[in-house]
């Protein structure tokens, strides 16, 4: 804003200030109205939607849907937008650089838009991240609360299965691999990729349990799995889309 | 009905309650302090659009108080003490689960709410000058608000909550060149246990609500400095708006006047404007 424009703000403000009304009781009364609203709404919800207590923490069994709160949700979504590592899609675009450009936009955003104009309808620019913004974050939040939160019991399409896999997938089952990941349709389509023909890059069982044990985040480490299990489950996943489909 | 004031000597009692409260304000000045807060001047055209900030301070302040009670019954003990505080507060505690369900949804509509204060200002354009500052300690504001919720999480200790912070605490340690280091601090070492725990508690119930009580003074301090902003489309603004432009159309009117021809479609383009037919 150039220096005029600053003294016009001043003296309109001046202006309006002194042909205003008095903080109180205008501006308080308002003010009481809606937080007392607010708070009686908090009370009715904590009365209706009683909290409830969930399954114990269990680091050793990693049966898990790692679902944050709902507020979290639009950057969970993310997670599955950017799943696959490739060039064009690498997951720190989600992680890192997608996140950070936006809290940087949002702390310099009063040096961007500097012009006088204080009516919407005339700041079409603001207008437009108005719309784009929210309806992003509605949009993915939604989808976040739709999304399949993990494998059904029954177990995975998969057939040609001999022993060494089966005890495998009965671990990817148990240890909530599903929640992240989708093997020939079945599971969660994110954040991690879909895994239905992992087997043809032709790893090997100890990399492939090196992986599990120290992966990319977000996935976590595995580490705790018995050895007996980390190598059925890596028989199982190495076999995906070439012995077994 | 007579008061004490038509007739006789004050009330004793009001007497000392008067004594009591210039004495205070001879040496600190609140009275004075109160008045000018009170009835100060504020826009006329204020909206109730602009009970949102107060209400997301009130929805924080009932934040800290059950956030206290909840601390006086909490145990961040990794082996089941914690998880066990809580299924006591929920079944046992005296309104244990009113208090409890209370800071869960007042977590969830503080967020909203303070996500509707800040659309109103992005709509409003009230972060221009003079309140870019107001803005920027807002940012922060909403980003401590956010944290709360991530660290808050955690504390029950359930599976659901255990694992979803496993990935989230993840995702801060992948970022390049500072985020193993963010990462261990999170995390109060490279792995994920109990000294994790008793972190982000002391984070969620020390750190974060000082960085935020800090920031809600920063806040405030600027908008009592500066006023709280007029609507852009006050009755006031849009009568000098319409003045405004009733003297542009007289002026370009005597233009034509004149100079004819010259500027005849301005002229009809003014005159479409003023009947509505633009
Ligand atoms: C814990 C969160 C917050 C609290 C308690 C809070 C509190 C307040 C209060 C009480 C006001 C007075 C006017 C009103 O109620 O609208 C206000 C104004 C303001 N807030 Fe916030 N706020 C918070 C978050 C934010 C955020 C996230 C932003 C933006 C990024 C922001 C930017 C502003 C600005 C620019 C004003 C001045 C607006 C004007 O004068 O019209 N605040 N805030």
């Amino acid at each position: 804003m150039k220096q005029a424009d600053k003294r016009a703000y001043d003296k309109d403000y001046a202006q309006a200030k002194k042909t205003g009304k008095p903080f109180f009781p205008y501006a308080i009364f308002k003010d009481t109205v809606i937080a007392s609203l607010t708070v009686i709404g908090i009370m009715i919800l904590a009365i209706v939607v009683r909290v409830e207590v969930g399954e114990p923490v269990n680091p050793a069994t990693t049966d898990f849907v790692p679902r944050p709160e709902w507020y979290f949700y639009f950057a969970f979504e993310l997670l599955k937008i950017f799943k696959n590592q490739d060039a064009l899609t690498p997951v720190i675009m989600a992680t890192f650089m997608v996140p950070n450009i936006l809290i940087l936009l949002l702390i310099v955003w009063p040096f961007i838009d500097r012009g006088p104009e204080r009516r919407i309808w005339k700041r079409p620019f603001a207008l437009g991240m108005t719309v784009i913004v929210t309806s992003m974050l509605c949009y993915l939040t939604w989808m976040g609360a739709n999304s399949p939160s993990g494998v059904s019991s029954q177990g995975l399409p998969v057939s040609g299965l001999d022993e060494e896999a089966t005890k495998g997938m009965a671990v990817y089952m148990a240890n909530g691999c599903g929640s992240c990941h989708m093997v020939a349709g079945v599971g969660a389509p994110g954040p991690g990729p879909d895994l239905s023909s992992e087997g043809s890059k032709g790893w090997d069982n100890a990399k492939m349990i090196a992986w599990f044990k120290a992966p990319k985040p977000p996935m976590p480490s595995y580490a705790s799995l018995p050895p007996a299990e980390l190598e059925a489950l890596a028989t199982f996943v190495n076999g995906l889309g070439t012995t077994y489909k | 009905m007579t008061t004490s004031r038509d007739i006789g000597p004050k009330n004793p009692a009001q007497q000392v309650a008067e004594a009591a409260v210039d004495f205070v304000d001879e040496r600190s000045g609140v009275k004075t302090g109160a008045r000018w807060f009170l009835f100060r001047n504020i826009p006329a055209g204020t909206s109730w659009f602009q009970t949102l900030g107060f209400t997301a301070m009130v929805v924080f302040g009932m934040q800290a108080i059950t956030g206290i009670i909840l601390a006086m019954y909490y145990v961040p003990d990794t082996q089941g003490g914690a998880y066990a505080s809580i299924q006591r507060i929920t079944e046992e505690v005296t309104w244990g689960w009113m208090v409890r369900g209370m800071h869960k949804w007042g977590a969830s509509v503080m967020i909203i709410i303070v996500f509707l204060h800040m659309a109103r200002v992005f709509i409003w354009g009230a972060y221009k000058y003079p309140r870019e500052l107001t803005w920027i300690t807002g940012a922060f504001l909403l980003l401590m608000t956010m944290f709360m919720g991530l660290t808050g999480y955690l504390l029950v200790w359930d599976q659901k909550a255990y694992w979803a912070t496993v990935v989230a605490v993840n995702i801060f340690a992948s970022a390049p060149v500072l985020g193993p280091y963010i990462g261990d601090i999170l995390r109060a070492g490279p792995e994920f246990g109990p000294a994790t725990l008793t972190r982000f508690y002391s984070i969620h119930m020390l750190v974060i609500p000082a960085g935020i009580a800090t920031f809600i003074g920063l806040h405030l301090y600027f908008i009592m400095r500066l006023g709280i902003s007029e609507p852009p489309w006050s009755k006031r603004r849009l009568r000098i708006e319409r003045d405004e432009e009733d003297a542009r159309r007289a002026a370009v009117r005597e233009h034509a006047k004149a100079l004819p021809g010259a500027v005849a479609y301005p002229a009809t383009w003014s005159a479409g404007a003023k009947d509505g037919t633009r």
